[in-house]
């Protein structure tokens, strides 16, 4: 996979547009949050029957079940992806923590302070690095951990007997399922503050766009 | 030796029936031992016990012609009398005494069907001195013996003797009607059981030591595993953790039982080991006696896994109903709980109700009070580890956890617009 830009400055004149989503990364996430809505719905009223009834406790696994399939399926395609695109380097750790971190707390500052006053933004954008530290950090801890936790959690309350070893290694159903729901609940907490910084960008609709079109809005 | 004295009282008994008139009478020629017997034994004998209480000691002629046994005669049992030890003149204790001594006597010409009664749960009760439990003459009687076919039909005797509100509910069950009914269910002769067909006639275990009961459905109902499977998910999980009558007893009270077990042997913990009873040691743990709580529950587990050897205990948890009536009262299929409902959500009736189980030396379960609480809290994910019910067990803790990370997720945009907008303010007046 290559390495998109479209330089508008020197043919027309205006910001040059950086392809930071390609097909398949955005196919993947959005894909990912209809799965994702579906997953907490469901997941909601099979924890919450007797607060609300949306759909029935039997609906409500089934459809589950099958929409965690997809996203399990979903999370493959985003895997393979990466693992054969130059992009990779997206998710690359850092090796020198001190400098990561001090650009963390940079962006953390910017978040704060520095967006409202109007300040260039500290990471500059680019097609293989295009997380800044904070998000860094946090898509790597959701996609290389919480993510496959709950596949896993969920596929062996999915099929008890099939992965019972597996459950009793780790310390029987209970554990298993207050694993999963801290994942649950940790993507909730994630995803309302994930859709929140989507609206800062240059526009409100900047990171949205940019989610559709592939490519980056001027900033 | 006593098995050609058995055989000769036997050929005896065949002879004299063979020349004897049929009629059983005081009169009967002097040659018959029976007739000797009953010559005294059909009058209102009494005998006096040792513990006050008074032995009748008349036998029903007629009855015991009418029995199986009539073919051994008196002396195939009371051995004793032939050779000149008549018991009129020996001390007896008690009459519970004298049909334990009997109850040996059986095993003589029954040696297989003792066997079976002797790994009983009812034989269990007997060792553990329980004078309710039964002996052989207390389902059989000691001189009306009859053959197994007299027994099958609806009566319930002998079992209804003793269990007479379970024999009711069963009565009124999809198998009692059904087999009072011609052995009609769903328009098909099909045999619906008696009581011996699902406990066994002899080698009846304690229904909640094992899985045997639930075995012993599926022989019957043999794709039932697979009908349950076509519907309900983790089926096999379900018909692990849930006692066939939780559901197919639909008006039953229900309850979870988490029995001490022991992961290492894969027996259940027994109530006696090199370091006491557990009962003493539960009674340390609660010593308010107000019921285990999850703190209490989590001690008693790691307390067990610390006795000596390495063992690792824990709690297996399994719903059921929660008497033995409940769980005869067994309905047609199409009344049974469908619900998921039924057991998934908070306050469900199955869950109001917890017991910690331990098992006893004649196969039972001891039971002890615990607060219903143990099924929410956090405490209880290593204690009560293979028992959990999405919805119905749910850790209370968590929902918290789920409250402030949607508090907390909100604060976050919440936050940053009003930093915003108190910036940009201090931004105009500067």
């Amino acid at each position: 996979m290559t390495t998109t830009t479209m330089n508008y400055s020197h043919q027309h004149g205006k910001p040059e547009k950086v392809y930071l989503h390609p097909v398949p990364v955005r196919l993947w996430h959005w894909l990912n949050a209809l799965g994702f809505t579906l997953l907490i719905l469901t997941g909601l009223q099979i924890r919450y029957v007797d607060l609300f009834s949306l759909m029935s406790f039997e609906t409500a696994v089934k459809l589950h079940n099958w929409v965690g399939f997809g996203v399990i399926a979903n999370w493959f395609l985003w895997f393979i992806y990466y693992l054969f695109s130059e992009r990779v380097t997206n998710y690359h750790p850092d090796l020198d923590p001190v400098s990561f971190f001090q650009r963390y707390f940079r962006q953390a500052g910017y978040y704060s302070w520095g967006y409202f006053q109007g300040d260039q933004r500290p990471h500059k954008v680019q097609p293989n690095d295009k997380f800044n530290p904070m998000q860094k950090l946090t898509y790597q801890f959701v996609m290389f951990i919480s993510a496959p936790v709950t596949f896993l959690t969920g596929l062996m309350m999915w099929d008890v007997r099939r992965f019972q070893g597996l459950i009793e290694m780790v310390g029987g159903l209970r554990v298993v399922n207050t694993v999963h729901v801290l994942m649950f609940i940790l993507f909730v907490g994630f995803i309302i503050t994930h859709i929140y910084m989507g609206f800062l960008g240059k526009k409100p609709s900047s990171h949205y766009k940019e989610m559709v079109t592939g490519y980056e809005e001027e900033h | 030796m006593k098995l050609s004295v058995v055989c000769i009282s036997l050929l005896v008994a065949t002879a004299c029936l063979a020349v004897a008139p049929a009629t059983f009478a005081a009169e009967a020629a002097p040659d018959n031992p029976d007739a000797k017997c009953l010559k005294c034994h059909s009058k209102k004998l009494k005998k006096a016990l040792e513990d006050g209480e008074t032995m009748i000691l008349q036998v029903a002629g007629d009855e015991f012609e009418q029995s199986v046994h009539q073919v051994i005669g008196c002396t195939g049992c009371h051995r004793d009398v032939p050779k000149g030890k008549h018991p009129s003149r020996q001390p007896i204790s008690s009459r519970r005494e004298y049909s334990l001594k009997h109850n040996e006597t059986c095993s003589q010409c029954h040696a297989a069907k003792h066997m079976d009664y002797k790994d009983s749960v009812h034989a269990n009760m007997v060792a553990a001195g329980d004078n309710a439990a039964p002996v052989c003459s207390d389902c059989h009687s000691s001189h009306s013996i009859q053959q197994r076919a007299v027994y099958e039909p609806v009566s319930g005797e002998p079992c209804s003797t003793c269990h007479q509100d379970i024999y009711d509910a069963y009565a009124q069950s999809v198998h009692g009607l059904a087999r009072a009914n011609g052995n009609v269910i769903r328009e098909k002769h099909i045999q619906a059981p008696i009581c011996a067909d699902c406990h066994h006639s002899h080698d009846i275990t304690a229904v909640s030591a094992s899985d045997y009961l639930r075995e012993t459905c599926l022989e019957c109902h043999d794709g039932a595993a697979v009908a349950h499977e076509k519907w309900l998910p983790n089926a096999g999980m379900h018909m692990k953790s849930v006692s066939c009558a939780a559901c197919h007893s639909p008006m039953a009270d229900r309850r979870v039982d988490l029995q001490l077990y022991d992961n290492l042997k894969q027996v259940p913990v027994a109530q006696q080991d090199n370091e006491g009873t557990y009962q003493a040691r539960l009674e340390e743990i609660d010593a308010a006696g107000d019921g285990l709580d999850s703190v209490e529950l989590w001690k008693l587990v790691r307390q067990g896994s610390r006795q000596g050897e390495a063992i690792d205990v824990t709690l297996r948890g399994r719903m059921e109903v929660t008497t033995g009536v409940d769980a005869h009262r067994l309905a047609p299929r199409g009344q049974a709980v469908r619900s998921c409902e039924s057991c998934h959500q908070g306050g469900a009736n199955g869950f109001e109700n917890v017991t910690v189980s331990i098992s006893m030396p004649d196969g039972r379960k001891q039971r002890f009070e615990a607060d219903k609480k143990v099924l929410n809290s956090v405490v209880s994910v290593d204690s009560v580890g293979d028992f959990y019910a999405p919805g119905g067990t749910r850790i209370r803790l968590l929902d918290g956890l789920l409250v402030l990370a949607l508090v907390g997720g909100l604060a976050v945009p919440v936050g940053h617009i009003a930093l915003g907008k108190y910036l940009r303010k201090k931004n105009r007046k500067q």
